[in-house]
């Protein structure tokens, strides 16, 4: 095969604007996490830049590694998809048992000496990566039930169970909807989609009324301002957040409700705070670039050497604008949710360099776009979905 | 927003449109992509799939930014008020309230730093035994704050204003979410002294009465403005502007008030509440050229530090706030305002009709059994009939015009709450029984504090000048904000008017004259008596047994420093006005003038022949003196003596209603005037107050006497060096520079020695040396 991907591919300039898009928000992400963190920091660990000096190591770190990433062959993954789902899973057993560190009544954290490693971002790319290497193997036998179908179903609902031990609703659903998107593009037939929706959902209502947390969660977002005080404190305080920036903000660093009235006000909830000291104008702007990223994502996919490729692009491309979503959704109210970072933005080591690791994937993906069908029936600039693993 | 949208939406949908026909490259060789081929389809679908992913994940952004542009925009306002309120909320600790100085920098009101205990409830882990724990420190209610720290509010307080061994032990605790707060608290270091000028400050340091009240835009500072931006567990936030204490602290207040002065007044006025047993009474020291009010006293009075625990009647400021009928007071301005019209004459004799004068409905009586009198007699006796002709001569609308021009009927504007501007009906309204009525203070009234600035009137040459309470004002940094000068409000009468009534008053002091208790060894004293029976409002007309004895006037009479009113509530020993309040004037007037180093009238001889200064002495001068005589025979003048002389004294109490028919009127009938002879104390021998041990030190006869060395004469050119002892370093230099001279200081704490000593004379601009020490 290595033959044919030599004729059939080309090595291509790797897509800047992402890059440079992706790079962007990063910074921007540190200048926030800073402004959010400041006070926080200076209070609890007593240097105001503890976040601050964190997040940019974070941020070298994983830009190196997505520099990295961008000049590895994708295909390499192939042969790492079981050890890195083995892994993923490995971790969050291992949370779910009880040896991860718990934070605010969820465990969520691995120690491994010096820094804290969140599995449950490991999975949803393991998950990814796993999908798209089995999707891309299986080609055609997507559409059956047994191989093409029941195997990917069954991996998802491993990892959101583990998940949901922690409990990390949020990570959960994205697993869940990406795992649904990508049987969906992939051909999977529409009966047992719908199947495992109308399986699905009794489960899940089970999953909230059964648990008093879930419960309060769901019935502070149907009205938080009732419990305002209580469970609907975090997100009441958000609106808070979002309404006191207006159109124009009230200006970079001068934000009230990092004053400890918001919690997490640098990590999931970061977007209030970009909302509240940057207005409207700065939540529309970041919304802008977001849609940039996505789109040159699917672009990527849509023009990939290979199915496993335009499977992976896919995969991470609308991971990214869900969890985009899904956060803000949450931030705002909209969304009854939470554990979901802004992918870039929010503090937190494990998502920053997962997530800029996973673009580097992208354009790699980018670099090794196919120039002329040289085989098959593949269609020019479509997706191809019929070369499999071109390994 | 809606460019966001398209950025995201639109191209995706063109590429997934324009993915197929321009750029769709046939295969060279191979089978053809045909739709209808099973690949084909299968392509075709997937193309689909994923624009339909596109569409939804377009349908999601432009859902969240217009969720955002909801929330932020339309909502901004509503959510951002909600927001402000919960950091702008806890306002706690406002800056540090200001300083209230005396005239010469000594303070009356301060702030002190106490310690107070709050909690977090939010960072309290275990509220039960946190609570025990606190219960055991302090005193507080260990159930009700057990429960206080199981709510999920940010902030409750323990326990406010703790003790420092209290607040240290609650530190040794180290619980969790326990904290301390630094707060002020007001202190006022001389307790009862000036209290009512002063009022009060409550727990959250906002003025509550007297100046702290008026002036509580100066002394609060801005706190609760910056101080109220506060993070979510209630710290204030650490900007830097914030920090600088000195930026929410508040200004201090430099009042006119002399803290001696002051003092005086508050002992004599204490002393005459026992001695006559009196319900209530009030001092109101002005200085005349000025206007500046040097005191006001009231008995009884109450300490701020503890006001919670004193009633209304007690912290009643009434030399202000209370008005009462004058009597014989008000004849002062009578007669000014007959002489200032020309319609009566220095030298004209009034006939005072042997006591008893019947006008057409209205029968006047006088303690005396006069003819003829000159208007200083008429003063110096005090005749209702000689004051109602002369107002009748006058006129009603001019006696009125003058008695408005006085200040009477209207605020004075001193900024004290509460004050009453008095009344006194339109003149239109009198008639000829209202217009002598008032000619001798019935059917009026006004507040003491309205009266001592009427009075200072006269004392300044005839301009009536605004009252004067608060000096100047400093910013938190201690510079002059804002100083406010002695301001005339009108000339009221003409110079040699008020020369010549000043003159006539005197007269009043001197033998033959009602007030003659009031006068001084050294100092002429410009005086007048007055003793007003009460009104009786549970059943009408006059009370025959509760009176009101005043005195009014000012010192030397020639020069005047100081004028004063004197007004004792419902005495019981006596009611006099020359008995009871006279003495007190005399009291207050010699040591203030002593303290202030007045230099004394004509040398410090007015007077040669002995004079007596307690009761008994007093009364067998009196029963030798000619010039006192006649008992009390006013129709209205029932004393409440014992029966030996009551026959005499009460002759006609059923001419009662006769005798008071303006008081039918309920606008005026607060107060009665009454005659003013001390006849019947007298007669009966009883003791106007036992000898006050400070009498002795009083009475001086020679002016050279070393222990009253504020009097001992200096070189002209020379000024007297101020005594500083016990000063602090800054009060120092404000009563060195008062007098133009220089300070050399030496040490910390307060003044134990100066060179040169106090009271000696030296050249302007003498460098004081002053050591100080720190005396615990």
């Amino acid at each position: 095969m290595s033959e044919a991907r030599a004729t059939s591919q080309g090595v291509h300039e790797p897509d800047r604007l992402l890059a440079a898009c992706v790079v962007a928000l990063v910074g921007f992400g540190i200048v926030m996490v800073y402004s959010a963190s400041a006070v926080f920091a200076a209070k609890e660990f007593g240097a105001s830049t503890y976040f601050l000096a964190r997040q940019s190591a974070f941020a070298v770190f994983g830009i190196v590694a997505m520099a990295a990433a961008s000049r590895i062959d994708y295909h390499l993954y192939l042969k790492l998809t079981y050890p890195m789902l083995f892994v993923a899973a490995g971790g969050l057993v291992l949370c779910a048992t009880g040896l991860g560190t718990r934070v605010g009544g969820a465990s969520r954290w691995l120690r491994l000496g010096p820094i804290g490693i969140q599995p449950s971002e490991i999975a949803k790319l393991a998950v990814i990566m796993y999908l798209s290497y089995s999707l891309a193997k299986k080609a055609e036998k997507v559409k059956t039930f047994t191989v093409g179908f029941l195997p990917h179903v069954l991996c998802a609902a491993l990892f959101v169970a583990l998940l949901l031990l922690q409990p990390d609703f949020g990570t959960a659903i994205v697993i869940a909807l990406t795992t649904f998107t990508l049987l969906f593009v992939a051909g999977a037939r529409m009966g047992y989609l719908v199947g495992i929706v109308l399986v699905a959902l009794p489960l899940a209502y089970k999953a909230v009324v059964g648990s008093a947390y879930r419960m309060r969660r769901i019935m502070a977002f149907l009205n938080p301002w009732e419990y305002r005080y209580d469970v609907g404190y975090q997100i009441s305080e958000s609106l808070m957040s979002f309404g006191s920036g207006g159109l124009w903000g009230v200006g970079l660093g001068d934000g009230k409700q990092k004053l400890f009235f918001l919690p997490e006000a640098h990590n999931d909830f970061i977007s209030a705070i970009i909302g509240e000291e940057l207005g409207f104008v700065g939540i529309a702007a970041m919304l802008g670039v977001y849609a940039i990223i996505v789109y040159r994502g699917i672009r990527i996919a849509w023009h990939a050497a290979d199915a496993y490729g335009t499977y992976v692009a896919f995969g991470v491309s609308t991971l990214l604008g869900m969890q985009v979503l899904v956060n803000l959704g949450v931030a705002m109210g909209s969304l009854p949710t939470k554990g979901l970072t802004l992918p870039f933005v929010s503090y937190g080591g494990s998502s920053l360099v997962l997530m800029l690791y996973a673009v580097g994937i992208l354009i790699n993906i980018s670099r090794t776009r196919r120039t002329a069908p040289t085989y098959g029936w593949s269609l020019g600039s479509g997706p191809n979905l019929d070369d499999g693993v071109t390994t | 927003m809606t460019r966001a949208r398209r950025e995201k939406t639109a191209p995706n949908r063109a590429s997934a449109a324009a993915a197929l026909p321009p750029n769709v490259r046939r295969p060279a060789a191979g089978e053809a992509p045909d739709p209808r081929s099973v690949p084909g389809r299968r392509i075709l679908w997937i193309k689909l799939r994923i624009g339909f992913l596109l569409v939804l994940l377009g349908v999601g952004l432009v859902l969240i930014v217009n969720r955002a542009w909801a929330l932020q925009v339309r909502q901004g306002d509503e959510l951002r008020q909600m927001a402000e309120q919960q950091y702008l909320r806890e306002v706690r600790l406002p800056g540090r309230r200001g300083i209230i100085y005396d005239r010469n920098g000594r303070e009356l009101a301060v702030s002190v730093d106490v310690e107070s205990v709050y909690a977090n409830p939010r960072e309290v882990t275990d509220p039960a035994r946190t609570a025990a724990a606190l219960a055991g420190a302090l005193q507080v209610d260990e159930p009700a704050l057990a429960k206080k720290l199981q709510s999920r509010r940010f902030f409750v307080w323990v326990d406010r204003r703790v003790q420092p061994d209290e607040a240290a032990a609650v530190r040794a605790l180290r619980l969790r979410g326990v904290h301390i707060q630094r707060e002020s608290r007001r202190f006022y270091p001389n307790r009862d002294l000036a209290s009512h000028v002063l009022g009060f400050a409550g727990l959250d340091a906002a003025g509550l009465e007297g100046v702290e009240l008026t002036q509580d835009e100066v002394l609060r500072g801005h706190g609760e403005v910056i101080a109220g931006l506060r993070d979510a567990r209630g710290n204030l936030v650490f900007a830097e502007e914030l920090i600088d204490g000195r930026r929410v602290a508040g200004g201090d207040v430099i009042l006119s008030i002399d803290k001696t002065i002051q003092h005086i007044a508050e002992e004599e006025l204490a002393a005459a509440m026992t001695t006559y047993e009196a319900r209530a009474g009030s001092v109101v020291v002005i200085e005349p050229a000025t206007g500046e009010v040097l005191a006001i006293a009231n008995a009884p009075s109450f300490n701020p530090n503890e006001f919670g625990q004193a009633g209304a009647f007690q912290r009643r400021n009434r030399a202000v706030c209370d008005r009462f009928e004058p009597g014989s007071t008000i004849k002062i301005f009578t007669l000014a305002a007959a002489l200032a019209s020309g319609t009566l004459r220095p030298s004209e004799l009034v006939y005072c009709e042997k006591g008893l004068f019947e006008m057409a409905d209205y029968v006047i009586h006088d303690a005396h059994r006069d003819g003829w009198l000159t208007p200083t007699q008429v003063l110096a006796r005090s005749s209702n009939i000689g004051a109602a002709k002369i107002a009748l001569a006058l006129g009603r609308t001019r006696l009125y015009q003058f008695f408005r021009r006085f200040g009477f009927g209207e605020v004075t504007g001193v900024p004290l709450p509460g004050e009453t501007p008095g009344s006194i009906n339109d003149y239109r309204r009198w008639r000829d029984a209202d217009t002598a009525s008032a000619a001798f203070g019935q059917g009026i009234s006004m507040s003491s504090f309205q009266l001592t600035m009427a009075v200072a009137a006269v004392a300044n040459g005839g301009k009536l000048m605004r009252p004067l309470l608060v000096k100047r004002i400093l910013d938190s940094r201690g510079e002059t904000a804002e100083e406010l000068l002695p301001r005339v409000r009108r000339r009221v009468i003409p110079e040699t008017t008020a020369r010549l009534i000043a003159d006539m008053l005197t007269a009043v002091t001197e033998d033959g004259g009602t007030g003659i208790e009031g006068g001084l060894d050294d100092y002429l004293v410009a005086g007048k008596t007055g003793t007003a029976q009460k009104a009786d409002f549970e059943h009408g007309g006059y009370s025959e047994d509760r009176w009101l004895a005043s005195f009014v006037g000012f010192v030397p009479a020639d020069r005047p420093r100081l004028a004063m009113t004197v007004v004792i509530d419902e005495p019981i020993v006596s009611h006099y006005g020359g008995i009871v309040a006279a003495p007190v004037f005399r009291r207050i007037a010699d040591r203030s003038l002593r303290y202030l180093g007045v230099v004394p009238s004509f040398g410090g001889v007015v007077r040669r022949r002995p004079r007596h200064r307690d009761g008994v002495t007093t009364l067998a001068l009196a029963a030798e003196g000619d010039s006192i005589q006649a008992a009390a025979l006013g129709l209205h003048s029932p004393p409440p003596v014992p029966a030996a002389v009551g026959g005499q004294a009460n002759q006609a109490p059923g001419a009662e209603g006769a005798a008071t028919s303006p008081a039918a009127d309920a606008t005026r009938t607060e107060v009665s005037s009454a005659p003013e002879s001390p006849q019947a104390e007298v007669e009966t021998g009883a003791p106007s107050g036992p000898p006050r041990p400070e009498d002795e030190v009083i009475v001086w006869e020679s002016p050279r006497r070393p222990s009253a060395p504020a009097l001992q004469p200096i070189p002209r050119g020379q000024v007297r060096v101020p005594d500083l002892s016990g000063m602090t370093l800054r009060q120092a230099l404000l009563a060195v520079r008062r007098k133009g001279l220089g300070l050399q200081p030496e040490g910390t704490g307060v003044v134990v020695q100066q060179v040169p000593e106090a009271t000696s004379g030296v050249p302007p601009r003498t460098p004081v040396r002053v050591r100080l020490e720190t005396i615990d």
